[in-house]
């Protein structure tokens, strides 16, 4: 990091912020107006994409083969984490009928996103381009928003699949009330369909940032004060909050599966 | 501030891209099969609990079958031995009653043979001492007695063994 040359021309927490946030275009790319630029978040996610693709690819092999045996050592492992997120994400939310249709989208965001997550835990990223710090690309908003778009419309195709176009509209606000309560709960239920992506995008950016954050401030005194004995008490500071960090990484991803899955659900099962 | 939350269409653009080609892998290559495995070894297990169930009902059914054929066996042993134990009694009983009459018979046929050949014997020496009587008397009286005499002095002297 080239933090120690630029300290004294820049305060502190712009350092930081510049460590946290993306890099800058890599690649310049532009399609009709469209900015498709190539940046470091865009190479964390492909890396954590291609490996990914390539655990899950070698892992399931035994699964295309017909095999149903109980595996042994990783593929267990990794067999025992979907069966878990189809048994506490997927079927008490969108019900055991629709959980094929829905279990594959959800095991990916879990899977793509806990990728993503430990992989800006990793501290070698600070090496693409312009020498900025280990940042997560979950914790960029716009990949998150991304996501969360993506659960948006996940939420409408399940309501229109279940109860065709217009009943899931209706679906919407909840039957049995009278009709001025609706000038209210109209707006109400609409500003929610936009309030739930927005709160996926949000928690999930601003949690894995902010560990990164706080890692960075923890060893912000090594670079104002040049005290080694400042560094020892950061570096087992952070080596702590790494711990907690690995548990934040999971716990987020979770909750992003979690949360679309009980989105998804209530749009296939609508409140009463 | 503005750093983190400046907006990239990029990003967002090729997030989703990523995530649908990742969504198309996974879901058909990787996730699917897997699910079915697990779908179909739970089916696996819950079948085989029902078999092994079935088994274990067959096996405890069997074993009561097993347990009433051999004391059905045991009684049917017990009474086949009861009955040939009256058999033989009675057979025993029969071949000594049998043999008993046989005996009886025997006895008394020659018994009957006994008297039978006995007055046949006392009647020839009857004969015989009439013939030694007649003919030491005619030695002794030196000529033969009338016939009446002779009768009449025969059965005296008859009587008079008789008597003795």
């Amino acid at each position: 990091m080239s933090a120690g040359t630029e300290q004294a021309t820049k305060p502190i927490g712009e350092l930081i912020i510049e460590h946290v946030a993306n890099s800058d275009v890599i690649v310049q790319l532009s399609i009709g107006g469209f900015d498709l630029s190539i940046t470091k978040h865009v190479i964390m996610l492909w890396i954590a994409a291609g490996l990914l693709v390539t655990v899950a690819m070698i892992s399931t092999r035994r699964y295309r083969r017909g095999d149903i045996t109980a595996p042994r050592g990783f593929v267990n492992f990794l067999e025992t984490i979907v069966a878990w997120v189809r048994s506490a994400i997927v079927i008490p939310n969108v019900g055991a009928g629709h959980a094929t249709t829905y279990a594959p989208l959800l095991l990916t965001f879990f899977f793509l996103i806990v990728t993503m997550n430990f992989l800006g835990l990793i501290p070698i990223f600070s090496y693409i381009n312009h020498g900025h710090g280990g940042t997560t690309a979950t914790g960029n908003i716009n990949l998150t928003a991304a996501l969360a778009i993506i659960t948006f419309f996940a939420i409408i195709v399940a309501g229109v699949k279940e109860h065709g176009f217009f009943g899931h509209w209706k679906n919407i606000v909840p039957g049995g009330i009278p009709w001025p309560v609706m000038f209210i709960l109209v707006p109400i239920e609409i500003m929610g369909m936009f309030v739930r992506p927005f709160a996926l995008t949000m928690r999930l950016a601003a949690n894995m940032t902010a560990g990164h954050v706080a890692m960075l401030a923890i060893f912000a005194p090594i670079f104002m004060l040049h005290n080694v004995y400042v560094g020892v008490g950061s570096v087992v500071m952070n080596v702590g909050i790494t711990f907690l960090e690995m548990i934040v990484c999971v716990v987020q991803a979770y909750v992003f599966t979690l949360l679309s899955a009980v989105f998804i659900g209530m749009s296939i099962h609508p409140h009463h | 501030m503005e750093n983190l939350m400046r907006f990239d269409t990029g990003l967002m653009f090729w997030t989703w891209v990523t995530f649908l080609v990742v969504l198309v892998i996974l879901g058909t290559k990787a996730w699917k099969p897997m699910m079915n495995a697990l779908e179909k070894r739970e089916a696996f297990i819950k079948d085989s609990l029902a078999q092994a169930n079935e088994a274990r009902l067959e096996a405890e059914r069997v074993a009561k079958a097993y347990d009433e054929m051999v004391a059905k066996a045991r009684r049917e042993a017990q009474e086949i031995v009861a009955a040939g134990k009256t058999t033989a009694e009675k057979l025993k009983a029969d071949i000594l009653d049998e043999a008993k009459a046989k005996a009886d018979a025997l006895l008394v046929q020659a018994g009957r043979q006994i008297d039978s050949e006995r007055d046949k014997a006392i009647a020839e020496i009857r004969n015989q001492i009439v013939d030694l009587s007649l003919f030491a008397a005619a030695k002794v009286i030196g000529k033969a007695v009338s016939k009446e005499d002779n009768e009449r002095l025969i059965n005296e002297t008859l009587q008079e063994i008789g008597q003795s």
